[in-house]
């Protein structure tokens, strides 16, 4: 076991602070706080032009892309190097990695012409994804999705609704789970496609949450990221738009789901206010009270802080699945359930430390911190509810993990529909 | 960065693990339960022939010098077992005479140690239960070249099998880390008396009483009443191995409940298809998991020469909460046969419960964590050395 990074990563992890320090100018936290509308701060949904300048300098530096081969346009570097960038920049709320961009299953399961049209692309910012699973009647039981692509000549047609489509509206394609097969077991029927957003019959509608709050500061966890509601009406497409082959989805959708979750931001947006609420809890003062004083709260800050240390290790422990070759059996699980349901203990026992000021919302008068704790306390359980449910996540634990048998369910339906 | 384990890590665990799996039944656990002694000498023997004694102590003496790391694999795997070996009270005392002792000492105890001709232990509590170096009441009085110590510990372990001891005592006036001194004691030595204590565990603790109990003053280990940070490094040790040793009997003992799940039927199915069952058995395994992570970061970092009192902290408040609560969750799943005497579950239990109250509550472990965070100036920031704040 080797819990250190070596000289070079810790050479460029100063270094991505360095540029941070002097890059994340006041003007850019403003740029970004005042997209109002679904930013998403990545390159590729970010357009304000100081945040455009800013990817200009985080791509020439070569961070974009780091672990993916040099013929797609990375660098061939290591997944640490790559997840040291990626953790740097997720501390300041800037996603730079490609984890949940769909770049992963492509390069896993795609065609040559496929990682070619698509990795350099979403490497560059040029492309992204919107991810098409969920649906009005299938969330946690995703097999159960509905939506039909049918072949028809070199053609497949597509028809259907697909809920919460993160950044659909600012995304260039949808990484979309559709059924093929109605006539076998369901999760046999399923396909991926990478389907382009301008193709006609696909309309999106914007889902409001209640973390979207126009003055969400920047940090709030889902805060930044417009939710949609996106329709397919006999939207016809190529086959070549099938990513692996036909009716093998759910195998490739997984395999997504599972590399989705490994990386820094997933843990770090479940761990940033456990810092904040240290350094406040040291610096703050009300007339003769120090919170620092108090027993309680001291006690509290400290479970959280070994809590929040479980989160960053698990998530070590995936790298290192995922950079020297293991496998995943429930470690992707494990860590998709404590991480999340830690951001909602440390976002809970926060508002009981400050009291009456933690409802107070960013522009208030007496706000803390741009009130981001109490915006935080909207989006800190969402974590646990997408990508997987800590429900469903305990479920593959259980069975995956431990060999524990599936139960018996009355009328349970075996097909699609 | 690799949390994995190597081939030879993996290999160090399967080689223990097979090795206590033909020697140590649970039939032997039992025995040592009533057994004055209180430990097997022919496998204590056996141990000392695979080098789990010697593991991380230098070569000179005949040990092999590995990480501290591959000790806490050895610990894991004691504990899985719930071998009933004074093993870790010998390799605590042994290393830290490793560590701060001089030349003539560590040639006088090692070598025996690495045999498996010699038995350690230390001593530190005493009537005020906390895990602090003001509770340190026992003094020794320099008289010539002599100390002469009274005084009384608690909760020691093994003192009747040991041969010597480790005895953290006042050599000065002082509170906290001032005046303390750690002394090498021969447990033989006239003035010690023992009562044994009657625990939950069923082991070999006791209470000792010094009364005027003369040692060498070239016993002290450094130097006379400085020897504070060497009982606090002995301590962190202690604790950090403690923790690997709780989490090798809680994964037995939750993979026991796990597999009884598999096979008894109730209401028509296994009752590990239930997802209550089912969710509590992923929470256990969750749990184990970060216990784990976080006792071998501790370890890592001692290997590495780096400052870890706080990742000791923070595995021992997470193992004390977690491991009891597994083991009560395994009770849980198994029902009523749980409980049974003549059922092997309890061996676990009993331990791993009663390991969660020493060398430090939750609440005294967490004091240590809030005290770095927020009584150090400057901005803290997850992943990086939380600064160092002087033990009180």
């Amino acid at each position: 076991m080797d819990f250190g990074f070596t000289p070079e990563q810790e050479a460029l992890r100063r270094e991505v602070r360095d540029f941070i320090a002097e890059h994340l100018t006041a003007e850019i936290v403003e740029e970004l706080e005042g997209l109002t509308e679904g930013f998403g701060v990545s390159r590729s949904v970010g357009r304000g032009p100081l945040v455009s300048r800013l990817f200009d300098e985080i791509a020439k530096r070569g961070w974009l892309g780091i672990s993916y081969p040099k013929e797609y346009g990375g660098q061939d570097g290591d997944r640490i190097t790559q997840y040291i960038v990626e953790e740097e920049f997720a501390r300041v709320g800037i996603a730079v990695g490609l984890a949940g961009s769909g770049a992963p299953a492509i390069l896993a399961a795609g065609t040559e012409e496929q990682k070619r049209a698509f990795i350099p692309k979403l490497i560059s910012g040029e492309y992204s994804f919107a991810l098409g699973f969920t649906e009005p009647q299938a969330g946690a039981d995703l097999a159960s999705l509905q939506c039909r692509a049918v072949r028809d000549g070199d053609d497949y047609v597509i028809n259907g609704q697909k809920m919460y489509t993160s950044a659909a509206h600012t995304a260039t394609h949808v990484y979309l789970m559709a059924r093929t097969d109605t006539a076998v077991p369901k999760h046999q029927g399923i396909s991926i496609f990478l389907v382009p957003m301008d193709t006609p019959g696909l309309t999106v509608r914007p889902l409001w949450t209640i973390q979207n709050e126009p003055r969400a500061p920047l940090g709030t966890t889902y805060g930044a990221y417009r939710t949609n509601e996106t329709f397919f009406d006999d939207v016809r497409v190529p086959k070549t738009t099938l990513l692996g082959k036909e009716n093998e989805g759910w195998g490739v959708g997984s395999m997504g789901l599972n590399l989705d979750r490994v990386g820094a931001a997933r843990y770090l947006i479940s761990v940033r206010r456990d810092e904040d609420i240290v350094n406040w809890v040291k610096t703050n003062r009300f007339d003769g009270y120090s919170p620092a004083d108090d027993p309680a709260i001291r006690d509290k800050i400290a479970e959280l802080w070994i809590e929040a240390q479980v989160c960053r290790l698990m998530t070590m422990r995936s790298m290192s699945i995922v950079e020297h070759g293991g496998h995943f059996t429930y470690e992707g699980a494990a860590e998709k359930i404590w991480a999340p349901e830690h951001g909602v203990r440390t976002s809970e026992a926060i508002t009981q430390m400050l009291g009456p000021y933690g409802q107070l919302l960013n522009g208030s008068p007496y706000a803390v911190e741009k009130g981001i704790f109490a915006h935080n306390l909207m989006g800190a359980f969402q974590s646990g509810i997408n990508h997987g449910s800590v429900q469903v996540m305990r479920d593959q634990v259980a069975r995956r993990g431990l060999g524990l048998p599936s139960a018996r369910r009355a009328g349970r339906p075996e097909a699609g529909r | 960065m690799n949390l994995l384990l190597t081939d030879e890590e993996k290999m160090l665990r399967h080689t223990a693990r097979e090795f206590l799996e033909a020697e140590c039944p649970t039939t032997l656990v039992r025995a040592m339960e009533t057994d004055p002694l209180g430990y097997p000498p022919a496998l204590w023997r056996k141990t000392a022939e695979l080098g789990w004694q010697g593991m991380a102590l230098p070569e000179t003496y005949g040990g092999q010098d590995l990480p501290l790391v591959y000790l806490g694999i050895i610990m894991q795997e004691v504990g899985r077992a719930v071998a009933p070996l004074p093993l870790l009270g010998t390799v605590v005392a042994a290393l830290t005479i490793a560590s701060d002792a001089t030349p003539a000492q560590r040639e006088a105890i090692l070598p025996g140690v690495v045999r498996g001709d010699t038995v350690l232990t230390w001593a530190f509590t005493e009537q005020d239960p906390r895990f602090r170096p003001d509770t340190v009441q026992t003094r020794a009085v320099v008289d010539g070249d002599h100390l002469v110590i009274n005084g009384t510990k608690l909760f020691v372990d093994h003192f009747t099998a040991a041969d010597h001891c480790l005895v953290a005592c006042r050599t000065a006036a002082g509170s906290g880390h001032a005046g303390l001194s750690l002394v090498l004691v021969d447990t033989k030595a006239p003035g010690i008396s023992t009562t044994p204590l009657v625990t939950l565990a069923k082991d070999k603790q006791c209470a000792v009483v010094f009364d005027d109990v003369r040692v060498p003053r070239a016993n002290v280990i450094g130097r006379l009443g400085e020897g504070g940070p060497i009982v606090e490094r002995m301590l962190d040790r202690a604790t950090v191995l403690l923790c690997a040793q709780m989490l090798g009997a809680t994964r037995k003992d939750a993979e026991m409940a796990i597999d009884y799940s598999k096979y008894r039927v109730a209401f028509g199915q296994p009752i590990g298809a239930l997802q209550s069952i089912q969710h509590i058995c992923a929470d256990m395994i969750v749990w184990i998991d970060g216990g784990e992570l976080l006792t071998y970061e501790a370890l890592w970092k001692m290997d590495q020469g780096l400052p870890a009192g706080i990742e000791v902290s923070q595995a021992k408040a997470f193992c004390n909460e977690k491991c009891e609560a597994v083991v009560r969750f395994s009770q849980m799943i198994h029902g009523g046969i749980g409980f049974m005497m003549e059922f092997d579950l309890h061996l676990w239990f009993r331990r791993v419960s009663a390991w969660a109250m020493r060398l430090g509550t939750s609440y005294e472990h967490r004091a240590r964590i809030a005290h770095a965070l927020i009584d150090s100036p400057g901005t803290v920031v997850l992943g990086r050395p939380v600064p160092v704040v002087v033990a009180v």
